[in-house]
């Protein structure tokens, strides 16, 4: 009796000391301490070229080498190709990519065709579900599951902010000319009102130095800015009951116009602008007020600018000068996102588990988002209270808080089955609208060219994915 | 036994059955293993695409059982294939002429034998081995409307900022794409021609001249005529390249705006890599070998009468 007492009580003694030393463990050294018996081996992982995959190749491929001795080969792929190149790795089963970039409006065709690998054994094998519960709610409740098993961890905070210039803004002779005018003061843009009256005054005071304000206008991002301002106008992509496309209502019409009109106030040739040229116009000064994802705001404050990898940024004229708010109408575009996910025909598939946890993990991620030059934005609720983060720059604080208010006000990007058809369809239906085509008529189109993919994948299949899509909080603006 | 009676033997002996056999097969053997690799590389997937193009594969499904003709129907009733077969026409019918002319009088002027002629030629020849893509995106730069020297250039002449978005505007991206296209691609016209040109029988031509003929008459009468089977061989290839034009579009405008500018390659890649349709894509590639051979067999049939 006394031995059984002994023995069971210093099994308890055992159990408890070794459930402490694993809480104690944090998901990063988790992940290091098991992926060590993969040493020798190479994983690849797919990644977005250019800027984005400088993290894996300069920072964490390298460190996660030294930890477990796993080397990372990293597959740069152009954002247009990864959706190609994933799926045509699975289709033809060459197990090519261990780990995957993935951004999450894919999620439901690539779960459905199995090219995507169920995480949750992973999860709880190596205990990361505690730390899951970090990432923002805005990311963690709509971009890691489809059907209710995980398939990717949310990486990368995107969400569209309003980047204002406030020494424009704040200058004593345009706030009273201002108020004189429009009756308001001038401030961040509440509205698309707003919006275009401060825009054309500051192009009416200012051009050609400076324009009220600038937009990437080519192919494939101002989609999701019409994404935003629809939804955010009142309008609903599709009739839930019958799934017909309702983008030609007359909200749909509004917005078109809306965005074409703006174009006016905006320096010529706006509608060629990519990424980069209305990230260069912004920086230079041209432009008093922009929308985009947060490392424009990084950059614009100057932060990093001595990195050899972000030479190819002009030099802000901004620094010190740029106020961040939410976009108009104050429900901003998510926009693209990525999640890290593991490929259903990977041959090492949990040592790309493991890679992928790591990355995400709360020590790591910290350290990724506050690399100068990388894409990756905060998305974790540790990332936005970090002090390290917030003394980063003097304005780092409002830029941190403003995208953790944007994080939890955001929309979700549209995600169906076959997404990337109806994405394409938006991209050339905004096109077309640059080029001068009646708005009306290209609209009419985009609703039939949803009407015909709806129709291909199987109303009822669309129906169903749409109808959990749209009860999310961040599908329409309540 | 003399020599010669060994000889006549020798002679009289005649190969075997077996010999013979080879000696006739020999030439067909020794040729057999390439012309194999070569069937298998070049025919097996033609003959697998027109399989997979009777069936329904594509990102969702894997149906492999036969479903007739239902994706060569539905080309029919897709007008956003019928409307990149024609902006591939369109840009055919205006870069294939230009091609020949500027390519022709390039040679024109190249004929003669100066000095530095070589040094030229080779010059003139380098858009030519420059990829297609980098090509477009070069051009892409040349037509900025902020940067590019395209529009400073035509500032400069009109005295005041010429603002066009060449890759936007309908009416100046197909002019655009034209202009990249003919530029790269008027220097292998060239080089055909310039051969061509070189092998025309000069008595000909000092005959043309004694008799007092213009020098149009002498093009249409003599000149013309000569090079006419290399200009129907070098006008085939061009316009086989041109039905397949992808790189110089896709660097320049990816099809847009929308998709006015969509070639036919374009849209089975679209319909290929992007939409993974690949049954479909398998049916828009037999529909488009069709029209190539029609175009292929009406030009060399031509070019045997014109013999």
């Amino acid at each position: 009796m006394k031995f059984k007492t002994f023995f069971g009580a210093t099994a308890l003694f055992v159990l408890t000391a070794a459930s402490g030393s694993a809480a104690d463990k944090d998901a990063a050294d988790t992940a290091v301490e098991a992926a060590k018996k993969y040493a020798g081996t190479t994983i690849s992982i797919v990644w977005e070229a250019g800027l984005q995959s400088l993290d894996p190749l300069n920072y964490s491929g390298p460190q996660w080498e030294k930890l477990t001795g796993i080397k990372v080969k990293v597959v740069e792929v152009p954002t247009d190709q990864m959706f190609t190149k994933i799926m045509q790795d699975f289709k033809s089963g060459a197990g090519a990519y261990d780990a995957l970039n993935v951004i999450p409006s894919w999620m439901p065709d690539l779960a459905r065709a199995g090219a995507l690998e169920p995480l949750d054994k992973y999860v709880d094998k190596f205990g990361y579900r505690d730390e899951l519960q970090d990432i923002a709610a805005a990311y963690r409740d709509n971009q890691m599951q489809y059907d209710g098993k995980i398939y990717g961890f949310p990486d990368d905070g995107d969400v569209m902010l309003l980047y204002y210039r406030k020494d424009i803004f704040e200058d004593p002779k345009m706030k009273e000319q201002f108020k004189a005018k429009f009756g308001y003061d001038l401030a961040p843009p509440k509205d698309w009102k707003q919006f275009d009256e401060i825009g054309q005054f500051i192009t009416d005071k200012m051009a050609p130095k400076v324009y009220g304000a600038g937009f990437f206008r080519t192919a494939p991002y101002p989609q999701y800015m019409f994404q935003e301002r629809f939804r955010t106008e009142g309008g609903k992509f599709f009739n839930a009951d019958t799934m017909k496309a309702t983008v030609n209502s007359d909200i749909g019409l509004k917005v078109f116009k809306g965005m074409l009109a703006e174009n006016k106030f905006m320096p010529p040739g706006v509608e060629q602008w990519n990424f980069v040229d209305n990230l260069a116009a912004f920086l230079q000064g041209t432009t008093a007020m922009t929308i985009s994802w947060p490392p424009y705001g990084r950059w614009a404050a100057g932060y990093g600018s001595g990195e050899e990898a972000l030479k190819w940024v002009p030099k802000s004229q901004v620094a010190g000068k740029v106020g961040y708010a939410l976009t108009p109408l104050g429900r901003p575009e998510l926009g693209v996102g990525f999640d890290l996910s593991v490929s259903a025909t990977s041959k090492n598939k949990e040592a790309a588990y493991l890679f992928i946890q790591w990355l995400n993990s709360k020590k790591t991620s910290l350290e990724r988002v506050q690399l100068p030059y990388t894409l990756r934005d905060p998305f974790r609720l540790s990332h936005y209270a970090s002090e390290k983060y917030r003394s980063l720059w003097p304005d780092a604080t409002a830029y941190l808080d403003t995208i953790k208010t944007s994080g939890e006000k955001g929309l979700l990007d549209l995600s169906l089955l076959q997404q990337d058809k109806y994405d394409e369809a938006m991209t050339k239906a905004i096109s077309s609208l640059w080029a001068g085509e009646d708005a009306k008529a290209i609209l009419d189109r985009l609703a039939q060219q949803f009407d015909a993919i709806t129709e291909k994948v199987g109303i009822e299949n669309q129906k169903a994915v749409y109808k959990v899509w749209a009860a999310k909080p961040g599908a329409y603006p309540q | 036994m003399t020599l010669s009676a060994s000889l006549n033997g020798a002679e009289q002996r005649r190969p075997s059955r077996f010999g013979r056999m080879l000696e006739n097969r020999l030439p067909y053997l020794i040729v057999a293993p390439a012309i194999l690799i070569l069937l298998l590389v070049g025919l097996f997937p033609l003959i697998y695409s027109l399989i997979v193009s009777f069936q329904r594969i594509t990102m969702t499904e894997n149906d492999t059982s036969f479903v007739g003709l239902l994706n060569y129907a539905e080309l029919f009733r897709d007008t956003r294939l019928w409307a990149s077969l024609g902006h591939t026409a369109v840009i055919t019918a205006v870069a294939l002429p230009l091609e020949f002319l500027i390519g022709f009088l390039m040679a024109q002027l190249f004929i003669d034998r100066l000095p530095g002629r070589q040094l030229f030629v080779a010059l003139l020849v380098l858009p030519t081995v420059i990829s297609p893509i980098v090509a477009g995106a070069t051009w892409r730069l040349m037509f900025d409307v902020r940067f590019g020297p395209i529009g400073q250039i035509l500032s400069f002449f009109a005295g005041e900022p010429v603002r066009i978005l060449w890759t936007v505007n309908p009416a100046y991206v197909y002019p655009a794409i034209i202009i990249c296209e003919v530029w790269q691609w008027s220097p292998f016209m060239f080089l055909l021609l310039l051969a061509a040109l070189s092998n025309v029988d000069q008595s000909q031509l000092e005959a043309a001249e004694i008799d007092g003929a213009s020098y149009l008459r002498v093009l249409r009468a003599v000149i013309l005529p000569s090079i006419a089977p290399v200009v129907a061989v070098a006008c085939l290839i061009r316009s086989l390249d041109l039905v397949r034009i992808f790189d110089i579009v896709w660097a320049l405008t990816e099809g847009g705006p929308g998709s006015i500018t969509e070639t036919i390659s374009l849209y089975t890649y679209v319909q290929g890599f992007s939409q993974f349709e690949t049954s479909y894509t398998a049916a828009i590639s037999f529909l488009v070998i069709a029209l190539l051979t029609v175009i292929t067999t009406l030009v060399l049939k031509r070019m045997e009468l014109a013999r």
